[in-house]
């Protein structure tokens, strides 16, 4: 295995590789009565504003890792140490979307705010004035100001995906965990979700990882590559290092290159 | 093989029909006997029947101030009834929903509220008018306490229905647990239980009707006097206003429940 903990050439200047923002030790992965490993991760090091792409085959443990660093899985055995890990330091983004729908956009992303606000206060809706203007700020940047007051169950999946990408930048998340965020989207929006979900993590100094199931998008938006097999990381190089020998490896198949890498447009 | 296969499936699904159709003529039949259905004695009874309604015209209206008061009383009662049913059942609805509260918390709860389901309204209407007298109150505690067997169990199983993802994504957002109830789950079923209670609003109204039988307001009262002293016509004014007022508020609370969403 190939470890990688560096810096992409190209955004070098938003990568702090001295800072350890998650940290993998001996992590292994069960699930209730099953005492194989869906999970088995050495050793791991993701550093503080990294974007990780995550690939690998549906059942190779992808969502699962995410879901443990997130918190809803609880590890085996091992650990995961996620740096400054308060409450609501870690923004999902979940494939389906996973918004309140009878809500309004505002009002969506402004749960962002809850793990900041008393509980008192926010069963009535009193937000402060810097929680509504921090909401805003980030409707603003996914560009959906024109729709701050429409209940989210009337989006499009796309504009859905965006709401949930202003909730995580509301949350001033130190990490954002990205589930596979595009696969219910065509091919255009995804590459503007992923463009916006790469620029806005940037931005605002966040490590982003997410799992992709086109290694093409994960090597045009992602510094780091890590694959992932039945649970194990087999490859875990920086983007563009990754090849068609790599995917045969990572998938256990005969890729041909054209089905690959066809969609860098 | 399979044509094997596509026989067995074949007899397995007649012997569950014939088993269905058996259970369902011995059923009728057994329930028939208890109830003592005589077809005989219901033609023959015709004439006692256009009697009954005969007396009944003309309705006296000199009642209809007394009888419209009396409604509009046990309208009070099903809607007060109601609005408590509401709040203790939201609590009840919580702790009885199981992806909420743990096994042991969830369980007794279910069970508690299946009691109260199984208790007549009119039974506990006469349990509290022993305990707090004649009048309004002891129906308007009869109609809570029963509907909150029936509407607690709605609520819960409502908030069973909530999605997990929508409240996982408020988990990582930082909710807190009352949070994740309060955004998580009860924004997602608000139009349920809304609809629930507007439907357990209609069933209180009519069970309040006969609350005045025992002494627990309402129009009841005078169903029972007019009845017992023979005076038909009043009856007749009575019913008439009865159903008016039932037609109307039914649906009023249909067409709001419909706009629910």
């Amino acid at each position: 295995m190939e470890v990688y903990i560096g810096q992409d050439k190209n955004r070098s200047s938003q990568s702090y590789p001295d800072l350890a923002e998650i940290e993998v030790r001996n992590l292994k992965v069960r699930y209730p009565g099953d005492d194989r490993d869906v999970l088995n991760i050495e050793d791991l090091i993701i550093p503080k504003g990294q974007t990780l792409g995550i690939i690998g085959s549906s059942g190779a443990g992808k969502t699962t890792f995410l879901r443990t660093i997130g918190g809803f899985v609880k590890p085996y055995s091992g650990s995961v140490t996620v740096t400054n890990n308060t409450r609501g330091n870690i923004g999902f983004i979940f494939q389906n979307f996973n918004l309140i729908g009878r809500g309004t956009v505002f009002e969506n992303v402004l749960f962002g705010r809850l793990g900041k606000t008393s509980t008192i206060k926010s069963i009535f809706g009193m937000f402060s004035d810097r929680d509504k203007d921090i909401a805003f700020e980030a409707i603003k940047e996914v560009n959906l100001t024109s729709q701050i007051d429409q209940r989210t169950d009337t989006l499009s999946g796309g504009e859905m995906q965006r709401v949930a990408i202003a909730r995580a930048i509301a949350q001033e998340a130190g990490v954002i965990l990205a589930d596979e965020p595009v696969s219910n989207l065509d091919p255009a929006l995804s590459h503007e979700i992923l463009d916006l979900l790469v620029q806005s993590s940037t931005k605002h100094r966040a490590t982003l990882i997410i799992n992709l199931h086109q290694p093409a998008l994960a090597k045009r938006y992602v510094q780091r590559i890590i694959g992932l097999r039945k649970g194990k990381i087999v490859f875990d190089k920086e983007s563009s290092l990754l090849d068609n020998s790599h995917l045969n490896s990572i998938y256990e198949t005969e890729f041909e290159s054209s089905i690959m890498f066809e969609s860098k447009n | 093989m399979r044509t094997d296969y596509i026989r067995s499936t074949k007899s397995r699904v007649n012997i569950q029909r014939i088993l269905t159709f058996f259970i369902l003529i011995i059923l009728f039949f057994w329930s028939s006997r208890g109830a003592d259905v005589q077809p005989t004695k219901l033609f023959e009874g015709l004439p006692r029947m256009a009697d009954f309604f005969s007396r009944m015209v003309p309705p006296d209206t000199s009642v209809a101030k007394t009888v419209f008061k009396s409604m509009v009383e046990t309208i009070q009662i099903a809607l007060f009834g109601t609005f408590l049913s509401a709040i203790i059942s939201f609590f009840a609805g919580i702790l009885a929903a199981e992806n909420i509260t743990p096994r042991y918390i969830n369980r007794p709860v279910k069970w508690l509220l299946a009691m109260l389901r199984g208790i007549p309204v009119i039974l506990l209407a006469l349990l509290f008018v022993s305990t707090v007298g004649l009048g309004p109150f002891p129906g308007v505690l009869a109609i809570a306490l029963h509907s909150t067997g029936m509407l607690g169990k709605f609520y819960s199983e409502a908030m069973e229905n909530a999605q997990i993802g929508p409240i996982e994504a408020l988990e990582s957002a930082g909710a807190n647990f009352v949070q994740k109830i309060r955004f998580g789950i009860l924004s997602q079923v608000a139009p349920d239980l809304a609809r629930d209670t507007l439907f357990r609003f209609e069933l209180n109204l009519r069970e309040s009707l006969v609350l005045g039988l025992v002494g627990a307001g309402g129009i009841g009262f005078y169903i029972l006097l007019y009845i017992r002293s023979f005076q038909y016509e009043k009856v007749a004014t009575l019913t008439l206003v009865v159903l008016v007022a039932v037609v109307i508020i039914e649906q009023i609370s249909i067409s709001i429940r419909k706009s629910l969403r």
